[in-house]
């Protein structure tokens, strides 16, 4: 894998404006993705996974939302603050996103293919002659089973798991360098879960893309991704690559995310492992550590200042903790 | 083919619709309705003068068997001659529903046409000044009575108080340039008071559909706002668009029609309705009732086949 | 999922504070809408107005004859006498009085017609009950309104209630729709289903516990039906199948129609004007009430 990185995010800042008050949905977020590589953006709701995805992307829906600080460069040029005409040239050809609910992402009156031949002829320059035949190459390489039918009939005809291929057909169909995947399999059920998976993941390998796949399961992550970061309340807890997060978490909130997961023949039954309490309100948050009043570790110093990570850009392993594991 | 059985079974599913109305405005305007018999006679009628007048107005018969008539007249057509004027009502209205077609029907296309490209600027951009400009005249066009713009217009463009441009009243068409001259103050003020209301309600349309996810996946590919509009947001919305535009056809004939043709004295189907309600005109009536109740079900199946045309979803059952 | 400011937010509505009930953030939502609550201050004044009329402060005069023929703006008369020479001040003044009382009787009873017969059509549909309003509402929305309200005044003896009746027997019908619409959603919810499951019968789930969560509809509902039976007023009044006895804004202008092609014009602005403050003053409060209870704002 190249060194050089294709997404570099440096102290993000996403904020909202509600009726009680101004909120930071993001607050100060750097990572970086590399060609190639897959990285996991793992946290539960609310935490500011999904409008980071969004934020690359530019589309934080913009009366309510923002992009107030930090930096956000792909290949080199800066995509915050672009005006809306550039972006509109990048999404889709060079980033492309593919979201959580399959059912409602297409547009219902028209068909698949007209659908899919509508971005190929925006993005490959296709007549439409050409674009009908790419486009059932397209479905056939996302796993669709007779495509040639299938490209005729309209969304509401197919099922969750072959929409959400579809709209990664789509996103593929531009062979943009990277793909933000905002929980793709969520909305659907298990074992459809692992099929797309697996496609996202060989299609990715064939099509040498980087990858974001925001989730918060994180078994997915474990099977998918190279690198991943942990987000709590709009901050980064924990960033590594993969495994030594898994085999050697170092954050307390990493840990109870790992040690919630339920484990099949452990023994004598136990209760599940929870993290007590609740995320904190994001318009009265605490001076101090977040994650502090969940914390079995916390101590005065948690409460004075946020904490920020430990080691430097090539370490393994870093976390926003003064107490970590 | 089965989009035949498809509209054979809604015309099938109109008919208790059809019975349903006929029988309530037979019963309201013909049963309770005036009673002619005097009207027909003079004074001092003998009873045997009333009876005759009586069975000649068929009032003696049974309440069913004249309802039958009734039917039976909506079904050929032939509603009998009017009480006021003689004419034969077939013949009437033959004349008159054409004059109200023609006098109705640029209002209501420039008013729905004209409504829905504000209201795709309106959404376009949404909470700009543009919007609140659009939406804010719209609650003005709607707070004025229709009846006050017809006055009012009729002063400022037609009388000699305001620009004395076009005629005041009447309807003396015998060239495209007497119909425009004509038609001109009528449709100024449809359109007026339709766009208020018609704009909201497109708008509301058109901004709700642009919630959708996807829009939002269209516009993550890359997708121009325009074009978005036009092509990915359009065709959704037609459905409501396409039912409110349908079934307000029916209103607008008779009830706009009625309004501008008593007040600009134009002798079509609504001038007739209203004379006929006024003297208690009873075949006129019925005939307008009956009708009315049959462009209703016409509007439903069409509305019905429409949808089927423009979202894939509705199925034919 | 789609990102907003709410779910961003969320912890707050329970966590913190007081417990915000619908009706609280609307009402907080709907002081700080501006055109509103402006709409709202000029009801009131209306309402005033109205009031003043009832209690015979004001206004008393309208039907007396005393000033000369088509009087202008004058100290005396405010606004000038009309053909026969009444005040047309008083008479634009007793007017907002009958506007109210048809408007309000016309509101209140359609909205109740409709939520009950609405919340009856939902609760069962698809069965006989809702077939049967839906029918209804297919037969008297295809009667043309003037038709039905001549057809009543016919069958009642020119009774002065008949416009009213009419009214009430047209407009139950919208709110019926979006009420049996909410019903049929709401009855699908947990709620309902618990309420049945520890036996509570039918129509105390459809009236106690179904209904209150589609007041907002109706209220909204109410205040959309009070401005179309005072502008329907006004046509019905011109047509002559509308008030009777008392003085409207739609006698007024239909008798201004002879007055304005010779040329006199306070008639038909007093009465227009007036009626537009109202119906615009209206409009714009119920805009805002219905932005404020709108659980989830699509503005």
């Amino acid at each position: 894998m190249s060194s050089e990185p294709l997404l570099r995010v440096t102290d993000l800042v996403v904020e909202f404006s509600t009726e009680q008050g101004v909120v930071r949905a993001v607050d100060r977020v750097s990572f970086e993705v590399r060609p190639n590589e897959t990285l996991g953006i793992v946290g539960e709701s609310g935490c500011g996974k999904t409008v980071t995805g969004l934020a690359i992307m530019g589309l934080i829906p913009s009366p309510p939302g923002r992009i107030a600080a930090g930096s956000i460069t792909f290949q080199g040029r800066e995509l915050a603050g672009l005006p809306e005409s550039e972006m509109r040239a990048i999404r889709g050809r060079d980033i492309a996103m593919v979201f959580q609910e399959p059912m409602t992402a297409l547009n219902p009156v028209f068909t698949v293919g007209n659908q899919m031949i509508d971005v190929l002829r925006r993005y490959r320059g296709l007549t439409r002659r050409q674009a009908r035949p790419a486009a059932i190459e397209l479905l056939a390489k996302v796993g669709i089973p007779a495509p040639d039918k299938r490209i005729d009939e309209y969304p509401h005809q197919l099922s969750g798991g072959m929409r959400q291929r579809v709209v990664i057909a789509m996103a593929l169909s531009c062979d943009p360098k990277l793909i933000v995947a905002d929980e793709p399999t969520t909305a659907l059920d298990v074992t459809t879960q692992a099929q797309v998976l697996e496609q996202i993941v060989k299609l990715q390998q064939e099509f040498q893309m980087a990858m974001i796949l925001v989730t918060h399961d994180l078994g997915v992550v474990a099977e998918t991704c190279h690198r991943a970061i942990v987000m709590y309340c709009g901050r980064i807890a924990e960033k590594a690559e993969i495994e030594p997060l898994f085999a050697h978490p170092r954050h307390p909130y990493t840990v109870g995310l790992l040690g919630s997961i339920p484990r099949v023949g452990e023994g004598e039954k136990q209760d599940l492992a929870v993290i007590p309490g609740i995320v904190p309100d994001l318009l009265h948050l605490p001076p101090g550590c977040r994650f502090a009043d969940r914390c079995s570790r916390r101590q005065a110093r948690c409460d004075e200042a946020l904490p920020e990570l430990d080691g430097g850009e090539d370490s393994r392993s870093r976390v926003a903790c003064y107490f970590p594991y | 083919m089965e989009l035949l059985q498809y509209t054979i079974r809604k015309l099938l599913a109109g008919i208790p619709l059809i019975l349903g109305v006929t029988f309530v405005s037979f019963l309201l305007m013909v049963y309770f309705g005036p009673d002619q018999t005097y009207q027909l006679i003079g004074k001092n009628p003998t009873p045997e003068q009333i009876a005759e007048v009586r069975a000649q107005l068929g009032y003696d018969k049974p309440f069913v068997v004249r309802y039958a008539d009734y039917l039976r007249e909506l079904g050929t057509l032939d509603f009998g001659f009017s009480d006021s004027t003689g004419e034969k009502v077939s013949v009437l209205l033959g004349r008159t529903i054409p004059v109200s077609l023609a006098l109705i029907t640029p209002g209501f296309i420039l008013g729905n046409l004209v409504a829905l490209m504000l209201a795709l600027i309106a959404a376009h951009h949404r909470s700009g000044w543009v919007d609140k400009t659009i939406m804010g005249l719209s609650v003005v066009g709607m707070s004025i009575s229709f009846l006050i713009v017809v006055i009012a217009f009729q002063i400022v463009f037609s009388s000699s108080y305001g620009l004395g441009l076009f005629p005041v009243r009447g309807w003396n068409v015998h060239s495209p340039g007497d119909y425009f001259a004509y038609v001109a103050v009528p449709t100024m003020a449809t359109v007026f008071v339709a766009l208020g209301y018609n704009t909201r309600f497109y708008r509301s349309v058109i901004v709700e559909e642009l919630t959708r996810d996807h829009v939002r996946t269209a516009r993550a590919f890359g997708v121009p706002p325009a074009r978005l509009l036009y092509r990915n947001v359009l065709k959704n919305c037609m459905i409501p668009i396409i039912t409110r535009i349908v079934f307000s056809i029916p209103l607008i004939v008779i009830s706009g029609a009625l309004i501008i043709e008593t007040y600009f004295g134009i002798p079509g189907v609504g001038k007739v309705t209203f004379d006929a309600i006024t003297s208690g005109d009873q075949p006129v009536l019925k005939a307008v009732v009956g009708l009315t109740a049959l462009l209703f079900v016409l509007a439903q199946l069409v509305t019905d086949v429409l949808y089927r045309a423009v979202d894939p979803r509705v199925s034919l059952k | 999922m789609s990102v907003n400011a709410a779910s961003v937010a969320s912890p707050a509505a329970t966590t913190r504070g007081r417990r915000q009930t619908l009706w609280s953030k609307a009402a907080w939502k709907f002081r700080r809408d501006r055109a509103g609550m402006i709409g709202f201050g000029i009801v009131l004044v209306y309402l005033v107005a109205a009031l003043g009329v009832w209690f015979g402060w004001w206004a008393t005069g309208w039907a007396e004859v005393h000033g000369g023929k088509w009087n202008p703006v004058s100290g005396e008369y405010w606004f000038g006498t009309n053909l026969i020479g009444q005040d047309i001040y008083q008479r634009s003044i007793y007017s907002i009085a009958t506007a109210f009382e048809v408007g309000l009787v016309v509101a209140v009873l359609s909205t109740l017609l409709g939520a009950v017969l609405g919340s009856l059509a939902g609760f069962f549909s698809g069965r006989f009950t809702d077939e049967v309003v839906l029918w209804l509402m297919g037969v008297l929305d295809s009667i043309p309104f003037y038709l039905l309200v001549a057809a009543i005044a016919f069958a009642l003896e020119g009774n002065a209630y008949a416009m009213h009746i009419a009214m009430i027997s047209t407009f139950w019908i919208t709110t019926s729709r979006l009420v049996r619409g909410e019903v049929i959603k709401l009855k699908n919810l947990e709620f309902v289903e618990a309420a049945h499951a520890i036996g509570v019968p039918e129509y105390t789930i459809i009236f106690r516990h179904i209904v209150p969560n589609t007041l907002h509809i109706l209220l909204v509902q109410a205040t959309i039906t009070f401005v179309a039976a005072i502008k329907s007023e006004v046509i019905l009044s011109f047509l002559g199948l509308g008030v009777k006895d008392g003085m409207s804004w739609g006698l007024m202008i239909s008798e201004s129609t002879l007055e304005v092609l010779a040329g006199f014009f306070n008639n038909f602005l007093a009465a227009s004007v007036l009626m537009f403050g109202l119906v615009m003053a209206f409009n714009m409060f119920s805009d805002a009430l219905q932005d404020a209870l709108d659980p989830r704002k699509v503005s």
